[in-house]
This record gives structure tokens, sequence and C-alpha cells, in this order.
């Protein structure tokens, strides 16, 4: 029998702690009484288990992530937060050129050299936070994002990206783009980000360097890794004599 | 380290107002201490001791959420190792020794609320796979408001609707929706099992 909409009112103001002293009483009158009653509200509390359910997972999913960015973190150590990037791009700079220069043609291919050092940038712009705007495409883009999904993010970045240009979004388009494999879309992305914007041109550039990396293109690959190396971040300075002493 | 009673209610307002950003937060600042504590204390491996990490942290979220922590006796770090020392307990007790926790299957038992009224699985999985197809907003919605136990102010403000009363009709049909979808789900079923009989 399809339940009346007296019922159904009655049982979400159960579940929505709605209920007066008095209605309650007949609530639970109703519940110990009327077996196909009693039948709706137990669907009805599954429901809203499986609803309960889905949010301990996703915060689980999230929990993860943090776990993996700071597994992540401690094989590159790095420190203090705004100079995290810095360090970990300079350190990770020192041992490409290592790799590139001495050992690529007898040990790592660029492409097993891509994967060990490729890891996608976090989601800095806009964390997700469970609270706000989470109903616009915006939102949606960054937990994508963050939840793996680059399929879904990247269509929604580029969509992003048609109305507003965003270096950070330009960034994140990148990223998402290598993940799905579209080398030749993220270097375009990278390169625009270098070339159009006056930010994030170190994160481009690293980026950049990898894209060139991954479509086996060494002899681009090493002149980015060398400006990089040239730069005034920590290592740098290493990475420099060592390029010399290479060359 | 995080201390100090103020601080300590501080965090609690924070969780209970926020979101994803202080979970995160706390999920940083206990983890080398708890892990260190429980890898030790039970004998258990690192990754074994991060699945209960996660799973106390999502515990100490829920209960602050739900509004069954309002404050605390002790500290945090108290109460987090009080919960993995539960969770500890509880997994060697019904697995008699120490044996890595699975942590889906644990999430779905810890929202069995009755334990003389066991979670009816079959429906449980279907209605997982009606929300699957609900989509957005109405996810969204209904997540904030049974999950992270928003109410419809917060809710109005979070997605953008007129006012609040317009957040409660959106969310009294989305839930309508749900159920139907969930009765499409269960009558697919039927149909599929009953082919399989003939």
């Amino acid at each position: 029998m399809k339940p009346t909409e007296h019922d159904i009112t009655l049982m979400e103001r159960y579940f929505d702690s709605e209920l007066s002293v008095t209605e309650l009483e007949h609530f639970h009158s109703r519940v110990a009484t009327d077996a196909t009653f009693k039948a709706l509200v137990q669907r009805e509390k599954i429901l809203i288990g499986a609803i309960r359910n889905q949010g301990l997972l996703d915060n689980l999913q999230y929990l993860k992530a943090i776990e993996d960015k700071i597994q992540g973190n401690q094989a590159h150590p790095a420190s203090p937060k705004i100079q995290r990037w810095y360090y970990y791009a300079a350190a990770a700079v020192v041992t490409i050129l290592l790799s590139v220069t001495f050992l690529l043609p007898t040990q790592k291919s660029s492409d097993e050299l891509f994967a060990e050092y490729f890891t996608t940038y976090p989601n800095f712009v806009e964390p997700t936070t469970r609270g706000s705007n989470e109903a616009t495409n915006r939102a949606e883009a960054f937990q994508a994002y963050e939840q793996k999904d680059y399929q879904k993010a990247a269509a929604l970045f580029t969509k992003m990206l048609n109305e507003n240009r965003e270096s950070g979004v330009l960034l994140l388009l990148g990223n998402s783009n290598l993940m799905l494999g579209k080398t030749k879309e993220a270097k375009e992305n990278f390169v625009t980000l270098i070339e159009e914007f006056d930010e994030l041109d170190i994160q481009a550039k690293w980026y950049l360097s990898l894209c060139y990396l991954k479509s086996g293109d060494t002899e681009n690959a090493r002149k980015i890794l060398k400006e990089l190396g040239e730069t005034e971040v920590s290592y740098a300075s290493k990475a420099k004599e060592l390029l010399e002493q290479v060359d | 380290m995080i201390g100090g009673e103020a601080i300590q209610s501080e965090i609690i307002q924070r969780i209970r107002s926020g979101g994803q950003t202080e979970l995160g937060m706390i999920y940083e600042e206990y983890r080398s201490e708890f892990l260190q504590w429980i890898t030790k204390e039970y004998d258990c491996s690192m990754d074994d001791g991060k699945d209960m990490y996660q799973l106390a942290i999502l515990i100490f979220y829920d209960n602050i959420r739900q509004g069954k922590l309002e404050y605390l006796v002790s500290s945090v770090k108290t109460y987090l190792f009080g919960i993995g020392k539960n969770l500890a307990k509880d997994n060697m007790r019904k697995e008699k020794k120490f044996t890595p926790i699975n942590q889906e299957k644990w999430l779905k038992e810890y929202l069995i609320d009755e334990p003389d009224q066991p979670l009816d699985d079959g429906i449980f999985a279907l209605a997982k796979r009606a929300l699957e197809k609900l989509g957005q907003p109405c996810k969204r919605l209904i997540e904030l408001f049974y999950y992270e136990n928003k109410n419809m102010q917060e809710i109005t403000e979070a997605m953008q609707y007129k006012n609040s009363e317009t957040a409660k009709n959106q969310k009294c049909k989305c839930m309508a929706r749900l159920r139907k979808l969930v009765d499409q789900e269960i009558e697919r079923n039927s149909n599929v099992v009953n082919h399989e009989t003939y």
C-alpha cells in the first residue's frame, strides 16, 4: 500500500526532530501498531544511514589523501609552508638533473623518470570545505580534482577558464591533463601559464619539464631544469655547480 | 601541540561550524603521537595504526557534528586515544587477536544504533546505488543535512538558496526522489532475481 502524504510528513518530521512530545507519542504508537508504517520508517532509517555512510566514506577518502600528502612530504622533506613548493621543486631538480644527465641513457627512461617524479599539485586555489558553495560548478571542479576525478575536473576547469582566466585553475587543469595522459594539452596549459601570467612560473616550468620528459623530449626538459636550477631556491646553487661540472 | 581548555572548546566549535579543512587540521595535529602510541601498545603495523587513526578522527568529527560531543572533560588527544583504544579492543575481541581493521565494514556497522535490529544489507546496498543515481545538488544537500548536521539556514547559505523555506522544500523533494529511486532499484533487483530463477 502506498503511504499517504500525511504519513510521509509525520515520518520526515520525526527524523528531523520536529515532533512535539504528544506527536512523538502518537508516532511511536503508530510504529508499534501499524506494520506498514513501521516498514516505511525502517526504510527511511536505512536511507539516512546510506547518506551518512556516504559522508563518512567521502571524509575517509579525504583523510587518505592527506595521508598520501604527508607520506609524499616525508619522502621529500619540506618546510615551512610557503617555501614547501620551492624546496620540493629544487630538491627534485637536483635529482632529475643527475638522472637526466648521467643516468638517463643507461638506467631510466624519460617515461620512468616522469612516473617517478610527477605528483599532482595540491588544490591550493580553493580547498574544498563542505560548508560553502558546494552546489556551484566551481566547487564541484575542485572537489573532483581532490577526489582524483580528473576527467570531470578538466572539463569543469576548462569551462571556468573560458569565463575567467585564473592562473591557479590553469595550473590544476595542466595537472589534470597530465594525469589523463593528455601531454600535448598539458604542455599548452603550462606554456600559457608561463607566457601570459605573472605568477606560478616556477610551478609551471617544473610541470612543463615533466611534460617534455613524458613526451621523450629530454633536450627541452634539460633546458628548463637547468633554468630552474639557476633560480634562487634552496639547493639551486648546488644544482648550478653540479650542472657546470656536468657540462 | 594544541592545548588549554579554551582552545579545546574552540577546536570543537571550529569543527562544528567548519568542514573538511578542520578535519584535516585535526588529523595532522595528533597523527604522529597516535601512531607512535597505537603501534607500540597493540603491536600493530604503521598501516593498521593509520587505518584506526582515520576511524578515530571520523568518530570524533561525527560525534561533534551530531551534537554528541559538546565539550571535553579531557583533551582532544585523550579523547582520540580513548576512541583508538576502544577500536583496538573491539577489533581484538571480534578477531581474538589484532587483525587489520576493515574500515568500510566498520563504518557501516558504526551507523547501527540499535544492535537488536541488524541492518538490512540488501536494502542498504540498493539505497547506496540509488544515492549514486540521485546526482547533484540533491546528493550534496541531503548529505549536508543528514551527515554534516547543518541546519536549513546554513544549507541556504552554503547552497545559495533563496531562503530556509526553499532549502527545506528542496530537501523534501530530494528525499522523495531518493525514495523513488530506491523503489526502482528494488523493483529492478527483483526482476533480475526473477529472471535468474527462470
